[in-house]
């Protein structure tokens, strides 16, 4: 089966060189560089492998271009934007400056990702999530597990915690 | 600071009713707009409102009208026996010990709505300054340090856009939200942070938008050293959208802004060690870019 990249509760922002995708409804934003962009637009179910190949470096080996194609397709499936299609590794990152050289890595797929925050979670302040609540309290605004210092407890004096 | 006006608020029609919350004997209240929204405060205590002005959104104008989109309730104890409570519309959000700290609790909150719901900007947690006429904005979670690198960024010359949100339009340029400096102690400890006056350092505030010339994201090590690498437009919108408060309520308006935001600026990411070092590094930065961009920069402070 040829690949099939998500087009359905996606939204997608293009910027040089590389695209923005965001998951509606798991609320996850994808940043695809050059390489997995192209991939992802045109697996449409219509290309094959070496079809995609031949769009990324038409100039390259074929197996070299299908490897990176399936690394690409590999981390669209990881990241939750491919519908359909073979979604195994090609080679590891390892065995493909092996075969093809350090210089050629700049080919290699990229998507980072992220969960998006909910406002609560992007605003949140020791403020709101601390005051109120005992030391030792576990709080989610700075990253810490702990926070000791935000939750007061009446033997906070003027003179500090 | 204005006085607010006393004024009972009421939720607009059609809007969520509040229950038992309404039945808790409510005997003042306010009304006021801040970015398009309408809230009311209301609460048994009428000293309360007294103190309540410095504690609102910078921007915030009296309502006319009673009608509100939300409301926030402050109960305290006549008889000083149990904590106050602070509802937001009918949750309870916290139970602080006196009424200072109701007021920081409700003065969080109220900006927290104000991040989430107004529609035309968007919210980043983030500090910001402006230096000749650009933005550097430093995003980042609560105690990363943005507020003290947003101190020294001010003592050093540059002028004060906000040490919590960086409030972008959707031509990407950030406006002021010029609340005063929430600074912490040695201790670290919230209930003695200090509002200070960007005055008080020596700075002034931007008063007008300004497009982004470089974004830092960056915490404070006891041992770290500023070795930033550069972020990709892509990568830089990835790390935003991680503070971006309406990013879940409107992903489109939020990605527009915020790629507008990095089209012309630069991005670091790395660790830093002493702010004040670093400030003086970022200022002579933006300077450089400044005078390699030419003429017809509009300097701001």
């Amino acid at each position: 089966m040829n690949p099939v990249a998500r087009r359905e509760g996606v939204l997608v922002r293009e910027l040089p060189g590389e695209l923005l995708v965001y998951e509606r409804g798991a609320h996850r934003a994808h940043c695809l560089n050059r390489t997995a962009a192209t991939v992802f637009r045109n697996a449409d179910g219509t290309r094959t492998l070496s079809d995609l190949a031949r769009l990324l470096a038409p100039q390259s080996d074929a197996a070299e271009g299908e490897a990176v194609v399936k690394d690409a397709l590999a981390r669209l499936a990881e990241a939750g934007l491919l519908e359909a299609g073979e979604a195994a590794g090609g080679w590891s990152r390892r065995e493909w400056v092996r075969r093809v050289g350090v210089g050629a890595a700049i080919l290699l797929p990229a998507v980072a990702s992220i969960v998006v925050p909910t406002p609560a979670e992007a605003a949140v302040t020791c403020v709101t999530s601390c005051v109120g609540k005992q030391d030792g309290t576990p709080c989610t605004c700075s990253g810490a597990p702990i926070c000791t210092a935000s939750c007061v407890t009446e033997t906070c004096s003027e003179a500090g915690c | 600071m204005a006085s607010v006006p006393i004024m009972m608020p009421l939720l607009r029609p059609g809007a969520a009713r509040l229950g038992r919350i309404d039945r808790l004997g409510w005997s003042a209240g306010t009304c006021f707009d801040a970015y398009g929204l309408r809230f009311g405060v209301r609460t048994n205590a009428s000293g309360l409102l007294d103190r309540l002005g410095p504690h609102l959104p910078p921007g915030w104008r009296a309502s006319a009208s009673p009608l509100v989109d939300q409301i926030f309730s402050v109960w305290v104890d006549p008889e000083d026996a149990r904590r106050s409570r602070v509802y937001v519309g009918k949750d309870r959000r916290s139970r602080p010990a006196d009424l200072a700290q109701a007021l920081a609790v409700l003065e969080s909150e109220i900006r927290q709505c104000v991040a989430a719901g107004a529609e035309r900007r968007t919210f980043v947690h983030s500090g910001a300054v402006g230096w000749r006429g650009r933005a550097i904005v430093i995003p980042g979670r609560s105690r990363s340090g943005k507020t003290t690198l947003v101190a020294e960024l001010v003592k050093a010359g540059a002028s004060y856009l906000s040490d919590e949100f960086a409030v972008l339009d959707a031509r990407g340029r950030v406006h002021p939200f010029a609340k005063p400096l929430s600074i912490r102690g040695a201790s670290g400890c919230d209930r003695h942070a200090r509002a200070q006056r960007v005055e008080e350092l020596g700075g002034c505030c931007a008063t007008s938008p300004l497009p982004v010339r470089l974004v830092v994201l960056t915490e404070y090590r006891p041992d770290g050293t500023w070795r930033p690498e550069r972020l990709t437009a892509g990568q830089a919108v990835l790390e935003l959208l991680a503070h971006t408060v309406p990013a879940r309520l409107r992903p489109e308006a939020s990605l527009v802004s915020l790629e507008r935001a990095v089209a012309r600026a630069t991005v670091l990411k790395g660790p830093r060690g002493d702010a004040r070092d670093l400030a003086q590094m970022l200022l002579r930065s933006v300077e450089k870019a400044a005078s390699r961009g030419g003429a017809g920069e509009r300097g701001t402070t």
